[in-house]
């Protein structure tokens, strides 16, 4: 029995220990192969999953140095079936690999045909394929790279591709590093390891600089970029951000939104303009091939639809860089993520972020407030659909929110919430804006303005501001009704106020929940994914505020 | 032929009676049923040895060399000499040939005639007809003599491909095969080059419209005169990966703490809520599955487990009227033990089981599904299998990790007839519970494992030798804010009774990690804990403080439960009048009510309502009745009427008819007229001496010895319908609890246990 810091588990968890002597380094022995799944206090559980050891694979790394790590770190002996299925699953990948062959075509060649022979039985695999070549090769069309690589991941053969990408049409980036700023070192491990990759997706914490990250991608590239982002708000930050930190120039950055269709060397495109339908066809598809781009970005890809996964599949030969604070989707389509845009090539706790400085600490408060009487028989009698509705928009909040506005009054403060009825109640109670959908851009950004400026010190934001927008003072957050039990959205709202402050105070965050009722399930739902990343968080009753 | 064997014998019983104390006392010893019970004397154990029935155990018995050995001897015709047996096993040093001579011949397989060794009729016919896929001589085929092996080899250096292809498939048996419609024997065709070609040569005969046989000596001469295309006289060898011999023990301590923990879970739960034993015996497939999804095992290791928690008598049949499976007062005792004991007597009850985990969930003959704890579990020969697979285990070097196929094929050449179809599935299902339950550790025999096959039933010495490699148990628990405790490693005894009652495991191996969530708090204090209770368990289980998270939710829990109760009553008395209610529980005449005041206006009693009325009306109350919807109900009571029953009329019953007295006449005639016959038939008209009624085991005892002696005994024999016949017999072989003979010049087979009684003529 060795006194190692990790304990193996038979379910594939591995945990571990925090404090103990040598967890740094085997944290680093165990990162390349393992996810982190949940980071508290003490234990910190990494999970081992197939996709995980194949991303290892196509780091370069091999069985041996994983079971290695596992044996070396581990307290207590690894069971030996556990090892067996570790080389196993590591030697299912490369058996299959996507190249060029000496005429330029792309072919799918195999170093074991029986392999080969079992994924060209499959029903969904054979119309991908095409000419039978040698015993060992198979000629593959172009067009089906993307999903051909879906499908023999979900087969479990994962293809290696070694096929290479087009370097693009060539357009001069480089980062503007004057004005005193510099990257900071875990953006330019994250750049690096993309760029080493060739194409995959980086995790970062919500405010740890994701788009510097994106601009550092595209002056490596030094190429004609598009990048696909979630709205037009988030659309002009990018630009905003890029003409203040790189070479380029207002020319060279284009927009292709609802409003405005300009197609540049660098073009920033919404999800949304994409993805519009009339009648039955994806009339804004010609973008993809409307210029030789070097280099896709996928601004937060965990929230990439799914119409654009099979544009993807048809992109596969340029370089793609996913941007996401949490590969955690509910629609459990992260298989696709990893064989579309790529494995993930760098992650980074939060806390770590935080203990280097460059995102605020942050203090999370559940504070439960019971409904009144009336309130609670007319849950009790609600249609099951209506209840979270009827919980969360209760009354008995309100003054709660306004005891914690009073509180930080001064500070930044944003309250959030899922229901108009309730935000604008909200706002005529606390006397500030209120921003929604319904909201024109101009006016969202006069106000964005203002509040940057601290000429006003609250909003009151509907789901629009979950992602992207830049709020670099807000350091009070009030959440008072949610998507259900959405555990990125959680993430996505705390990231609100996580951008480091100038003084270095510890930002705030409070969701406001009923008890007693659905939303206080989904609030703990929503909360496991932030006690998983190692926010402690405090839950207190309405009536222990005063 | 050693110094020590005496002068070649006539016969079988000729060799045993020539043999010295020593050979004797060694053949005892070899082939233990002959000595139960004991023979009277040496020619009744030559007879008892050649029995088919001790043959057949004796050849059973045999490795794949001796087998082989005798194989060749029976091949070789009425006698071999070693140089014979040599030539016959290709090749084999003489040395050899005549150990393996030596052997059969110790165990009384073969005897020593004048001209060399002969083979015992017996042994001869369990090894049967196919002897090593040989075919009958061409003189007991159709189609003429046996040819000489000059014509063989002229006639097989002339034959087509085709033809040659045929030989080929039938040269290493089965020597009989089933030609196409248009290659069949007799039929005419062009294609002339194949069977057909054949069967004009006589190198095979026609033994049916569609098959072929080849005859032994073609085949002998196709062999160049081997018996056997491979003989195998040393075992094969078991080779593996090595490991290291400290992973090993640890890997094997590991898997031991973990097989400790999952029963004890396991065995937790069936305290709580047993499953039902099922109508068959056994557990339900479904109880079985819970146990899995509880457990986190995979089905097979699930069933393992409980099969385990039955043969170490961890859990019984409660045999009530509606039985379940319950832990037993055992269990209670094995949970005190230390570790060391307490995997020492699951790896002893496991060593020495006839049951056998890995079929269940397979089918049975009969087809049905084998559940788990049933009685189709029960594989006698598994025990055999697994101490064979275990001692091979014990014979590579410390550290080896046989190959289950290197280990299968060494248990088959041990006991090549033995073996079930299934062996190689059979050894891999032994090691995965070997290694399940730590005897093996990385695929290698650890010490204990060792221990535990040296120790022959002592538990102390097993226990011991496991006890270093055990994990030690952990004291205290992490809790953790996303609302988890984990246990760095094995918990025991109280702290891991406390966990399981206040959480779930989320994840097993060498850790624990236990979610709490509002449920199992609920649960926890629906057994009677409070939440203070449950913290203080929690402070002290911790070695960090109770995460602010984990205290509301135990707090928030406790401060609901209870807030709603519920109480069985049999009786409401409600009345606007409070005072009135007040009069009635100052009563004392209505304390046999026992009502209490749930409200100002509402009484509950425990009592019948009819009986409350009644007793209410006599106390000068006068109390209406109201139904469970509480509208006022007026008693209807209908006159009573009692259902006439009809009668029935007593009917005559006759002791018998006529009809039935008439064919008993007639049976009893016949058979009278039938003795008289027999008596009359019976050589010299003898009736013979009085027949004793004897026990079973003495009749065999008299027929085994006229049978040795070649002589006729009286015996009494009960036919289907219940008389006794008496007869006299001449008794020539006995086995599987019949009896062969003639009588009156008719072979006759008897049971054994229908012989009222047997006497010597």
């Amino acid at each position: 029995m060795t006194d190692g810091a990790l304990i193996v588990q038979s379910d594939k968890t591995l945990l571990l220990e925090v404090e103990h002597p040598r967890s740094a380094e085997a944290r680093r022995a165990i990162a390349p192969f393992a996810e982190l799944e949940r980071a508290p206090e003490h234990i910190h559980t990494y999970r081992i999953t197939p996709l995980g050891l194949w991303n290892a694979r196509a780091a370069g790394h091999d069985a041996e140095q994983v079971v290695d790590a596992l044996v070396t770190h581990s307290r207590y002996p690894v069971p030996h079936a556990l090892l067996v299925d570790v080389a196993d699953t590591m030697a299912r990948y490369g058996r299959l690999t996507l190249t060029k062959d000496g005429d330029g075509r792309l072919v799918l060649r195999t170093t074991d045909r029986a392999v080969l022979a079992e994924v060209l039985r499959h029903k969904r695999i054979k119309p991908l394929i095409g000419e039978r070549l040698d015993e060992d090769t198979v000629v593959v069309h172009p067009s089906e790279r993307g999903h051909l690589k879906q499908e023999l991941l979900k087969v479990g053969w994962p293809a290696e591709d070694e096929a290479g990408y087009v370097d693009g049409e060539a357009h001069a980036i480089s980062l503007d590093q004057g004005g005193g700023w510099s990257l900071r070192p875990y953006q330019e491990q994250a750049v690096d390891g993309f760029w080493h990759g060739g194409s995959g997706v980086v995790v970062l914490p919500c405010g740890a600089g994701k788009t510097l990250v994106g601009a550092a991608a595209m002056a490596k590239a030094s190429a004609t970029t598009l990048i696909l982002v979630t709205n037009t708000v988030s659309a002009r930050q990018w630009k905003d951000e890029l003409l203040r930190r790189t070479s380029l120039t207002e020319d060279e950055i284009g927009e292709y939104s609802g409003a405005r269709k300009e197609i540049r060397p660098v073009t920033i495109a919404t999800y949304q303009v994409l993805t519009t339908r009339r009648k039955g066809v994806y009339t804004h598809l010609d973008l993809l091939d409307a210029r030789d781009w070097g280099l896709v970005v996928y601004d937060e890809v965990h929230l990439l639809p799914a119409p654009i996964f099979r544009m993807t599949a048809d992109l596969q030969a340029r370089r793609r860089l996913g941007l996401t604070a949490t590969l955690v989707r509910e629609d459990g389509l992260e298989s696709d993520v990893f064989s579309l845009i790529g494995p993930k090539r760098f992650d980074a706790p939060w806390k770590d972020i935080e203990a280097q400085g460059y995102i605020a600490p942050a203090d999370c408060v559940e504070v439960r407030v019971s409904l009144p009487d009336g309130q609670r028989m007319a849950y009790a009698v609600a249609e099951p659909e209506d209840r979270y509705r009827l919980a969360s928009c209760s009354d008995s909040k309100l003054p709660v929110v306004e005891k914690l506005v009073a509180r930080h009054r001064g500070e930044p403060t944003l309250v959030i919430g899922q229901y108009l009825d309730q935000l604008d109640e909200l706002a005529q109670r606390l006397g500030a804006d209120v921003i929604t959908g319904e909201t024109t851009v101009t006016e969202r950004q006069r106000l964005y303005d203002a509040f940057r400026t601290g000429a006003i010190s609250l909003l009151v934001v509907s789901k629009v501001a979950n992602f992207s927008i830049d709020l670099p003072e807000a350091s009070v957050a009030i959440q008072v009704s949610g998507t259900f039990g959405s555990r990125q959205e959680e993430a996505q709202r705390l990231g609100r106020v996580l951008r480091p402050k100038g003084d270095g105070r510890t930002a705030h965050f409070y969701t406001v929940v009923a008890r007693d009722t659905v939303d206080a399930d989904f609030a703990a739902h929503r909360q496991r994914f932030l006690a998983e990343q190692g926010y402690a968080y405090r839950i207190i009753d309405a009536t222990d505020l005063d | 032929m050693p110094p020590a064997s005496p002068a070649p014998s006539r016969s079988l019983a000729d060799d045993i009676r020539g043999r010295s104390d020593a050979e004797l006392t060694a053949l005892l010893a070899a082939r233990p049923d002959l000595a139960r019970p004991a023979p009277s004397d040496l020619t009744a154990l030559a007879s008892r040895s050649s029995t088919r029935a001790s043959t057949l155990r004796a050849v059973d018995g045999l490795d794949l060399a001796h087998i082989q050995a005798l194989e060749a001897a029976a091949v070789a015709g009425d006698s071999v000499t070693p140089a014979e047996l040599s030539r016959l096993l290709g090749g084999i040093d003489a040395a050899s040939a005549t150990r393996l001579l030596d052997d059969l011949w110790r165990l009384a397989l073969v005897w020593r005639a004048p001209e060399g060794t002969v083979v015992t009729r017996t042994a001869k016919d369990v090894l049967g007809e196919a002897l090593a896929g040989l075919g009958p001589s061409g003189d007991d085929l159709p189609g003429g003599d046996a040819l000489d092996e000059t014509t063989i080899r002229a006639a097989v250096a002339q034959a087509p491909p085709r033809a040659r292809a045929v030989l080929d498939r039938l040269t290493w048996g089965p020597a009989v095969g089933i030609v196409a419609a248009e290659d069949a024997p007799g039929r005419r065709g062009p294609s002339d080059d194949g069977p057909r070609w054949l069967l004009t040569q006589g190198l095979v005969r026609a033994v049916a419209a569609d098959q072929i046989a080849l005859p032994r000596e073609v085949a002998m001469t196709l062999r160049e005169g081997r018996v056997h295309r491979e003989v195998q006289l040393e075992p094969p060898t078991v080779t593996g990966p090595e490991r290291k011999v400290d992973a090993v023990d640890a890997a094997a301590g590991a898997a031991a703490s973990e097989v400790l923990a999952l029963l004890d879970e396991l065995l937790d739960a069936w305290s709580q809520t047993p499953p039902r034993v099922l109508r068959t015996g056994g557990l339900a497939v479904r109880d079985l599955k819970a146990a899995a999804t509880r457990l986190d095992t995979a089905p097979e290791h699930t069933a393992y487990l409980v099969e385990l928690a039955l043969i170490a008598d961890l859990v019984a049949d409660d045999g009530e009227v509606d039985p379940h499976w319950v832990p037993t007062a055992e269990y209670d005792a094995w949970q005190t033990e230390p570790g060391g004991e307490r995997w020492a007597r699951l790896a002893q009850a496991w060593l020495s089981t006839t049951r056998a985990p890995h079929r269940v969930g397979s089918r049975t003959d009969a087809s049905s599904v084998v559940n788990a704890l049933g009685g189709d579990v029960q594989w006698p020969p598994i025990r055999s299998l697994r101490r064979g697979v275990l001692d091979l285990l014990a014979a590579t070097d410390v550290g080896v990790a046989p190959l289950a196929s290197d280990l299968a094929a060494a248990v088959r050449w041990r006991r090549p007839r033995r073996v079930p179809r299934t062996l190689e599935s059979v050894v891999e299902a032994v090691l995965a519970e070997a290694a399940w339950l730590g005897v093996t550790g990385h695929g290698a025999l650890s010490v204990a494992g060792r221990a535990l096959l040296a120790s022959g039933g002592d538990i102390a010495g097993v226990a011991e030798s496991i006890h270093p490699h055990l994990p030690t148990p952990v004291e205290a628990v992490l809790l953790q804010a996303d609302l988890t405790a984990i246990a760095p490693g094995p918990v025991t005894g109280s702290l891991a009774a406390f966990l399981r009652m206040v959480a779930d495991v989320e994840s097993r191996g060498g850790a624990t990690v236990h979610r709490f969530s509002e449920d199992s708090i609920r649960r926890c204090l629906d057994t009677g804990w409070t939440g203070e209770d449950i913290l203080a368990g929690l402070r002290d289980a911790s070695s960090t403080p109770v995460p602010q998270p984990l205290e509301y939710l135990v707090r928030d829990a406790a401060r609901r439960h209870g807030t709603v109760r519920v109480r069985g009553v049999s009786a409401v008395i409600r009345s606007e009048d409070e005072a009135g209610l007040d009069v009635m529980l100052a009563h004392r005449q209505l304390s046999a009510l026992q009502l209490r005041k749930i409200a100002p206006t509402v009484l509950t009693s425990p009592v019948r309502p009819d009986v409350v009325l009644e007793v209410l009306r006599e106390e000068g109350f006068s109390p209406v009745a109201e139904s469970a919807a509480g509208t006022v109900t007026v008693p209807t009571r209908p006159a009573r009427r009692v259902v006439r029953r009809s009668s029935v009329d007593p009917a005559l019953v006759q002791a018998m008819d006529d009809a039935q007295i008439t064919s008993l006449v007639a049976g009893l005639r016949a058979s009278e007229t039938e003795s008289r016959a027999r008596a009359a038939a019976a050589p010299g008209g003898r009736t013979g001496p009085p027949i004793p009624a004897n026990d079973p085991t003495t009749s065999v005892a008299v027929l085994r010895e006229a049978i040795a002696d070649g002589r006729a005994v009286w015996l009494g024999y009960s036919d289907g319908v219940g008389r006794t016949q008496r007869l006299l017999f001449y008794p020539e072989r006995l086995d599987g609890g019949r009896v062969t003979g003639t009588s009156e010049g008719v072979t006759r087979t008897l049971s054994v246990h229908r012989i009222t009684g047997v006497v010597a003529d």
